[in-house]
């Protein structure tokens, strides 16, 4: 008999009853999960789309998706949305460049980025991968400053100045130029920034390399960069929460964050020359305008469009062409992947937009979801197409 | 001279009092029969649910890490005091045991993180069961120096007294020298658990997160220090509440560990 | 207890016993041992896959990997010298303030406090290390890093003569490495004062009794006897601490503000080798040189703890020397209690 044996049962007696119940406890909690968290997937803002998406069933299975956290509320809103159909969505707001750290060591079935794919992250993959641009969120300029409201006005240069740590307080001249008429504290200014790879990092950091030489030559753009000042917080949410906590405080969030949270933001400065504030039609002017490459990796930084509010970034959904080769996923697990993105660009976009019930982001224009769905088509599963 | 070091001593306890004193402030007021029911829902705007899964997730995780470190950890000190004593592999195993307990936590996830999860060992990426085996790797040195210490207790005459009867050995392990130190190994076992429930940065590279409540140790698991760390950094007060009772919920089980550990250990007469 | 619950079957000596009889002990023996060399090896596997994941990144940069201040993943460059210095700003804080609160507390609950309290406080000064680190950034965050504010803004404007402590005004945050450095001061002060605790129990007592009796005062005893003999285990146990400074990750990493440059003042935000692991590692997945470089700091991290620990526990053997008694020794349930109590 095993001596391990001998030495472990009497051991176990406490261990052995707490694993046993744990494991009673787990079990009638699964077989209820599926009957509480459908009633939790009513009970918040979600649009009454999940009934109405009526053309796309999906296919049940459990996908794992992690990335960017701009994106994050959508997917939380649309994995909840369609729990009730037997698709489980676990997405990991990790950030965007360790979203696509995932989808290359295929731990995820999809990546959550708001870059296009760079011939750097294609070549690191397990397969051939395809982006699909599912939205555009505006990433705005936040603010925590007292008696402050709303309309202050920066540019491009200014901002530059202001994260590079050259302007250092609230009343500087530059600022105080671009906001004649308004009263500005002597708070000093407090950057917060990312600390971990960051598709919304990426997003404002082109947008500064593009209106600042200054700042191109000596940060420039980047999912991680060099920061000169300031805090450092993980994520989107984490960001936006050190801006809540720190008076005099300035960061970079999506817009959806800025709402949730009450942050006052600035109007800024875009390439036609207007202070333009983000709005869902300000960041839809960006999406409309914007040129389409073939792998559909677009770019709305910086939009040429007069009346596009200048940081608006797209998110993409990242997946293997093949998913289900080398073993990376079963055949489930493709097929639901392939109706998630199929709700993604269809009835999903409902939930997007200006409205009450809406998340504040900018829907596809009908040409480029078209173009997602033709993309779509081609994804098979070891080789024949997925049904 | 007094009197400094009673402040000190009131100054060294201030912030137990403090923690415990703003846990039970702000995470009570989280607690309610739906707090502990429902799954976090993972919901951006709207109700952000309860954590029955983390509770869950963190159970079953734990016991199974239990279970591989305690009767491991008791079996490598028991060859230390019966087998090995003073030669110089038993002292090899020792000096790597010490070295064990410094490591800090993060490079036992990274480590586990390339070896197991990078890797797709077992067929999955991020994995319930991988976790458990970081958090056993951080459980062991902990359960196997504190089981050597409590059965080198068990005085020598009990030993010699099985052995004149003719009793093999392995019956005077099972018999004479486990028996004896019951209580102090429990003890030993239940603070290692207790530090292993308590610790975020193995599983943060084994676990990652998920929101629903399940029995699959091979695929994502959710867990209370997992919960509480993802929730700390949101902006939504709700949410921060949240953390706050799910903290208030961690350290309870840990300091219900704690207390019958000491209780047992007070009981003994050994240890 | 039962020892002569152990007779077998009524054989006498182990001579006489069948070789079937003897197949248990035999297994039970080889059993053991073969775990032993099976957890020795797994621990061996660990360093040199630690050490060969480390390699590259090694090589490349070299000493610049420590001495070098230039983090900056998006150029692809690893020179950690925010991470060492951030890492030792923090530890060096935690037991600044640490250590002598920890021994006054010791010393009042061995020496000075009535018999009949010792245990209680004793156990609630333990209690402090079995909060989990998670917990202790949560209240970090929320409680002492937003509280503390004024106090600081004010010490920074009032010694703003003094380098490195002074100055920084008004640009304080919240997260800082002093707010870093004062969670670890919590969380190592439970080790520090129970190692105290064991130390200052093996002074004899006729040398307390012996400068009693030449008439010093209780403080006079305490500082004349007790503490030149304890020193050498205090310091240990001080170092213990300091092991567990360095390494922790959670609660450093929610206070510390995340910011990958050297501080120039004590309120200024930092970064440490462990925040900086759990911050990077999913992101570096699948990049060879910033996961080697990750591996490289968690190697410095863990050389660095090993150091300290090797020389805390000779320190303590040192300080508890006194009372070995034959079966036991008090050194090692000195340190087992460290470990515990939640050293790593």
């Amino acid at each position: 008999m095993n001596k391990e044996t001998k030495v472990r049962t009497k051991r176990l007696g406490g261990v052995a009853v707490s694993l046993a119940a744990a494991l009673a406890i787990a079990a009638c909690g699964s077989s209820n999960s599926s009957s509480s968290s459908s009633a939790g997937g009513g009970g918040s803002t979600g649009t009454s789309s999940s009934g109405g998406s009526s053309s796309a069933a999906v296919s049940p299975a459990t996908l794992n998706g992690a990335g960017s956290t701009l994106a994050l509320p959508i997917y939380q809103q649309w994995g909840s949305n369609l729990k009730g159909q037997g698709l489980t969505v676990n997405y990991n707001g990790v950030g965007s460049g360790a979203g696509i750290a995932d989808l290359q060591t295929a731990t995820v079935d999809f990546a959550g980025s708001d870059p296009a794919l760079k011939p750097t992250d294609t070549k690191a993959m397990k397969g051939p991968a395809l982006q699909f641009p599912v939205a555009f969120g505006a990433i705005t300029v936040s603010y925590n400053l007292l008696g402050i409201k709303s309309g202050l006005k920066l540019d491009g240069p200014t901002l530059a100045n202001i994260f590079s740590g050259k302007i250092k307080t609230w009343n500087d001249p530059a600022i105080k130029s671009l906001n004649p008429g308004m009263s500005l504290p002597s708070t000093a200014i407090t950057v917060v920034h990312r600390s971990d790879s960051s598709g919304t990092t990426n997003g404002f950091t082109t947008y500064l390399s593009d209106v600042s030489p200054g700042w191109k030559s000596s940060i420039g753009a980047g999912k991680d960069v060099k920061w000169p000042t300031g805090t450092g917080a993980a994520k989107n949410s984490g960001v936006a929460a050190a801006v809540k906590q720190t008076q005099g405080a300035v960061g970079y969030v999506e817009q959806a964050y800025a709402i949730e949270n009450g942050f006052t933001y600035a109007a800024v400065k875009n390439s036609s020359g207007k202070y333009i504030e983000p709005t869902i039609e300000n960041t839809s002017a960006a999406a409309n305008g914007v040129t389409v490459p073939a792998d559909l990796g677009i770019s709305t930084i910086n939009s040429p469009s007069a009346d596009a509010y200048p940081i608006v970034s797209q998110t993409f959904l990242v997946v293997y062409k093949d998913p289900c080769k080398d073993g990376k996923a079963s055949t489930s697990v493709a097929k639901g992947l392939k109706s998630f993105l199929a709700y993604a660009f269809g009835a999903g976009q409902q939930t997007l937009g200006s409205g009450g019930n809406k998340l504040p982001y900018a829907p596809l224009p009908s040409s480029l979801a078209a173009k997602d769905n033709t993309q779509l088509q081609t994804m098979t599963c070891n080789g024949s197409p997925i049904s | 001279m007094r009197g400094t070091l009673m402040l000190a001593t009131g100054v060294a306890l201030v912030p137990l009092i403090l923690v415990i004193y703003y846990l039970l402030y702000k995470g009570l007021s989280s607690w309610s029969g739906s707090f502990f029911s429902t799954d976090p829902t993972g919901n951006f705007f709207g109700n952000p649910g309860g954590i029955r899964s983390a509770i869950f997730g963190t159970l079953e995780i734990v016991a199974l890490a239990s279970l591989l470190a305690i009767p491991i950890g008791i079996a490598v000190a028991l060859y230390l005091t019966e087998y090995g004593k003073e030669g110089w592999f038993a002292n090899l195993v020792r000096y790597f045991v010490d070295v064990m307990t410094g490591v800090p936590s993060v490079v036992f996830g990274l480590f586990i993180y390339i070896v197991l999860v990078i890797s797709h060992a077992g067929g999955s990426g991020f994995a319930g069961w991988k976790g458990a085996l970081a958090l056993a790797l951080l459980m062991l040195p902990i359960v196997i120096r504190s089981s050597e210490v409590v059965l080198l207790l068990v005085p020598g005459s009990l030993r010699e007294a099985a052995l004149a009867l003719g009793a093999p050995r392995w019956r005077i392990v099972w018999r004479v020298v486990l028996p004896t130190a019951r209580s102090g190994l429990v003890t030993g076992s239940l603070l290692a658990v207790a530090r292993g429930m308590g610790e975020t940065a193995p599983l943060l590279f084994t676990v990652s997160l998920a929101t629903a409540a399940t029995a699959n140790l091979n695929g994502l698991m959710n867990s209370l220090p997992l919960q509480i760390y993802t929730d700390i950094t949101s902006p939504r007060d709700v949410i921060v509440a949240r953390a706050w009772g799910a903290a208030l919920t961690l350290v309870a089980l840990v300091l219900i560990l704690n207390v019958i550990a000491r209780l047992i250990s007070r009981r003994s007469s050994m240890a | 207890m039962e020892a002569s619950a152990t007779t077998a079957t009524g054989v006498r000596s182990r001579l006489e016993r069948t070789p079937a009889a003897r197949l248990p002990d035999q297994v039970l023996q080889a059993g053991l041992t073969t775990l032993a060399v099976l957890i020795l090896g797994l621990i061996a596997y660990f360093f040199v896959r630690l050490i060969g994941q480390s390699s590259d990144a090694l090589n490349k940069f070299g000493f610049s990997f420590i001495f070098g201040n230039d983090w900056d993943i998006s150029r692809n460059i690893y020179h950690g010298a925010p991470l060492v210095i951030g890492t030792l700003i923090t530890s060096a804080i935690a037991l600044i303030i640490g250590v002598p609160v920890a021994v006054a507390t010791a010393l009042y609950v061995t020496e000075l406090c009535p018999r009949r309290f010792r245990g209680a406080l004793g156990m609630l000064v333990d209690l402090l290390a079995a909060v989990p680190s998670v917990v202790y950034g949560l209240w970090g965050v929320f409680v002492l890093g937003p509280k503390l504010l004024p106090v600081e803004k004010w010490f920074a404007n009032t010694f703003s003569f003094i380098p490195f402590v002074g100055g920084g005004g008004s640009s304080i945050t919240a997260p800082n490495y002093f707010i870093a450095g004062l969670i670890l001061a919590i969380m190592i002060l439970p080790i520090v004062s129970a190692i105290a605790r064991e130390v200052l129990a093996t002074v004899p007592a006729e040398n307390k009794e012996a400068a009693l009796a030449l008439g010093a005062t209780r403080w006079e005893m305490i500082r004349m006897t007790v503490l030149p003999y304890a020193r050498p285990g205090i310091t240990g146990g001080a170092m213990l601490g300091l092991g567990r400074a360095i390494g922790e990750t959670i609660a450093v990493v929610l206070v510390i503000g995340n910011a990958a440059t050297i501080g120039h003042h004590l309120f200024n935000q930092g970064y440490s080798l462990a925040a900086v692991i759990a911050n990077e590692f999913n992101e570096a997945a699948n990049q060879p040189l910033h996961s080697s470089a990750l591996f490289a700091a968690g190697l410095v991290l863990f050389v660095l703890t090993l150091l300290v620990n090797i020389l805390a526990r000779w320190f303590v053997r040192r300080g508890t020397r006194g009372m070995r008694a034959p079966e036991t020794d008090s050194g090692d349930a000195a340190s087992a209690s460290v470990a515990s109590a939640g050293v790593a």
